[in-house]
Order: C-alpha cells, then structure tokens, then sequence
C-alpha cells in the first residue's frame, strides 16, 4: 500500500512550527554575539605573549572543539546547575551553550585571520616604534577583518541549523514544535519533511550570500 | 671624541643551535654610510634586525646615542622611532594608501594631527618621486614604487639613523637604479644609514665604510676601494669575483 500523504495536517499547525523559528533565529543571533565577543577575548589570550595565559585559552578551545555540541547542550542544562547552583531556564542554557562553543571556533578564526598577516607587517609597525596595541589595532586587525568574514558565514551557516539541538533540552524551536506535533498529529513524515524545508528555505540563500563573500575576498587577495 | 650614533659591542645572536652572530662589534659615526656585504647566511641581516630588537640579541650591548637598546628597562617603542628600518620585501600596509602609509608613524606613534602629517608626507612623497600616487594604494605601485614609500615611511619619523635591509632584492633589474638615487640622496644629505646589499656599485659609489661579514664576524672591512680593489683577505676577495661573475 502506498503511504497517504497528508499535508493538510502541517498547515493546520503551521502556527506552532512559525513560533518555533523566532526562537531558532533568536538564539542564534544571540549566541553568534556572545561567540563573538568572548571570542575575541580568547583569540587575544592565544597571542598574548604570556605561557600560562595562552595555554588556559588553548585548553579552552580544543575542550570545546573536541567534544560534542550535543553533550555540551545537555552538560549546561544538567550538569552546570549542581555544580555551580545556578539553574538556567532551557534557552538561556542553550545560549549558554551555544556561546561557549561559538567562542572557542571564533577565536580559531579570529586567530587564523591575525597571524595570515604576514610577520613582516609587524615587523614593519614595530620598527616605526608602534607598541603591540597599536600594531594589533592599526595594522593587523583590519587586514584580518576580510580574511574572516567568509570562515564566520560558513560557521553562522552550522550555528544555525545546529541550534535544532537544543530542542534536546526542551527549547521551544523550531526542531522541537516539529518533534512535537509529530507526536501529537501522528504525521512525522509531513511534519519533518516540512521541518527540513523551513530550515533550507532560510539557510539556502544565507548560503548563497555566504558563497559570495568567499568569492569577493578570495579574488580580492 | 667622535660623533659615535650607532655602537654595538660583542653581539651574538644564535637560533636554537645555530650561532648567526659570532661576537660582533662596530662604530657607526653621524653622517656615515656603512654597506655591509657577505653570503646568505654571514649574519648581515640578523645584525641589522638586533639593532632594534625585532630580534633579540643573545649577548652584548647595543647603544643608540647614549641609550643603551639592549637594555631591559629601555623603552623599545620610544627607542625604534629613532631607527628607521626598510625591508626586503617593502612591508608597506596593503590597506592603507602610500601617503596613509607613511602618516603612520607620525599619527599612531608621534600623535601628530593629520593636518601636519599629511603635509609632511606628501612632502616625503615627493621627495621620492611619487608625488602623483599620494592616494594609491600598495597593491598598484611597482615594486620599485613601493619601496619608495617604504623609505618615505621611515622618514616620516626623523630617524637618527636608518637600516637598510638588502631593499633591492626583490626588485626587478630595471626598478633598482630609482631606490638606489633615492638612498644616494639621503646619503648626500647626510642620514647616517646601515645598508646591506649585493649592489656592490652602490658600495663602490656612496659607502664610506664597507664591512665584511662572514660566519657571524666582521671578516675585514675598509674604504670601498680598498675592500672592492685589493681586499686583505682570501675570502673576501673570492666572494667579490663571484659576485662579478654571477652579474654577467
């Protein structure tokens, strides 16, 4: 027998699915910003010129490259409020999350684009008598700045899609409406299917722009 | 007592196991032009980078004026401004314009106002030539071109003395001859200035000392015509001819 597709199921709980995708948005976007900016504090602690100061910021990147994003989700929602006392509701755990681990792969950028300024740029700075600060701020900051825009879009590209994680913990988005109504409707398929086409309809043209970003600074080198 | 700018007492400089500097030593009045040849390897250009610590000196003392560089409580920023570098392979900054480039120093180190660094830059860019390409970026000069804002960059800070650090090698033939004159005319004006080099003419005609530098020591060094004409040393004279021979 073949299967019965129903659709007409999806659209009645299209409602739900949509409210899903603020949040999927949302925490993105705030975890990006928090990866962000913690980030650049750990990519400055990997090429400080201080031993103890470069190893913690390397031990925090490779605990957070080397272990599973998934593990991580569940370990801040489980773990972190017996250790630490303090309980975060499931989003605020899953940006918790998410902003650590965007942390640890935006300092990998950031550093990456810094030290592909060539030594001679520094060199160069430092004889005319500029200070690390300044060579940091005036020379090799906005050079790196292009070479690290399209390793971010590849990486905003995963956070975004990944993010369906947190529906693991019981964040309200987009993943989680899905799983739910397919429990509820008894129609995963429809209810998946059309999941997946939410989630490519959104991310296909980010990738696109993506796409271009690496063609305009790469031709541009 | 001479007017001593540069002095260097015993340097050594090794990486991991590799002794580059051997215990070198030199007087570099104001004024003076010293060229400094030798084979890849000798340590010429290690020396020029201890002069102002972009590498760190193992052993021995360095004294700008009466500052001593190597000193560790010496205040490096303050002390390069006064050592104008140029390098192999220009090191301009590709993202700023040729008279950005040599604002620089004076906005971010000296904190002039960008009135007065402008006008002190086009200047320098004319100096060298390039009064036309002010707004132009590195990425669309010559090579040759490039490394005439490098000097003009250097400039920009007044040095007391500038280090040039083989600045043509990585010029096409027919673009050495422009930074040459450029590094004759500072000469003449009278900048004290370290240059290694393989343009043994520009030793000939604008040195006043030529040093030697062989296995990380000063093999022999003298007046151009001496070294360039009857070198005392067996090396040197070898290394000479087969410089003839490769510009052939």
């Amino acid at each position: 027998m073949q299967y019965q597709w129903r659709f007409d199921v999806v659209w009645e709980n299209f409602p739900i699915m949509l409210s899903g995708i603020g949040l999927t948005i949302a925490l993105s976007i705030l975890s990006m910003l928090a990866g962000a900016i913690l980030g650049m504090v750990i990519a400055l602690a990997r090429l400080s010129p201080w031993t103890w100061l470069r190893g913690l910021a390397y031990c925090y990147t490779e605990l957070f490259r080397t272990t599973p994003l998934l593990v991580q989700i569940v370990w801040v929602f489980y773990v972190l409020p017996l250790v630490t006392g303090i309980a975060f509701s499931p989003f605020y755990s899953g940006l918790v999350a998410f902003g650590l681990n965007i942390a640890a792969f935006m300092a990998e950028i950031y550093r990456a684009g810094i030290t592909s300024v060539g030594r001679g740029q520094t060199e160069a700075s430092l004889a005319l008598g500029m200070t690390n600060a300044q060579v940091m701020r005036r020379i090799l900051i906005p050079q790196a700045v292009t070479r690290m825009i399209p390793p971010i879009g590849t990486m905003w590209i995963s956070l975004f899609k990944d993010t369906s994680l947190v529906s693991a913990i019981g964040v309200t988005e987009l993943m989680y409406q899905a799983r739910f109504l397919a429990v509820d409707t008894y129609r995963p398929v429809e209810i998946f299917t059309i999941c997946a086409l939410i989630y490519f309809v959104i991310t296909f043209p980010q990738s696109i722009g993506v796409n271009w970003l690496y063609h305009k600074y790469r031709t541009r080198e | 007592m001479a007017d001593v700018v540069v002095r260097v007492e015993d340097l050594h400089k090794s990486f991991d196991a590799l002794e580059v500097l051997k215990g070198v030593s030199m007087e570099v009045q104001r004024g003076e032009v010293v060229v400094i040849i030798g084979a890849s390897g000798s340590g010429k250009s290690t020396f020029l980078k201890c002069l102002n610590r972009l590498e760190e000196p193992n052993r021995g003392r360095i004294f700008l004026e009466d500052v001593e560089i190597t000193d560790p409580k010496t205040d490096l920023p303050k002390v390069r401004r006064n050592i104008g570098m140029i390098f192999q392979q220009f090191n301009l900054f590709p993202h700023m314009s040729a008279i950005q480039n040599v604002m620089e120093g004076p906005r971010t180190v000296l904190k002039m106002s960008g009135e007065r660094a402008r006008e002190h830059a086009a200047q320098l860019l004319d100096k060298v030539g390039l009064s036309d390409k002010l707004e132009v970026k590195p990425g669309q000069l010559s090579g040759g071109q490039q490394q005439r804002v490098a000097i003009a960059r250097a400039l920009a800070m007044e040095p007391k003395v500038m280090l040039f650090d083989e600045v043509t090698s990585a010029l096409d033939p027919e673009l050495v001859g422009e930074v040459l004159s450029v590094m004759k005319q500072l000469a003449d004006e009278g900048m004290t200035m370290l240059v290694v080099t393989h343009e043994m003419q520009f030793g000939e005609r604008v040195a006043d000392r030529v040093v030697m530098f062989d296995e990380g020591v000063i093999l022999e060094e003298g007046p151009p015509d001496k070294i360039f004409q009857r070198a005392d040393n067996e090396r040197t004279r070898r290394f000479l001819n087969q410089l003839h021979w490769e510009g052939d």
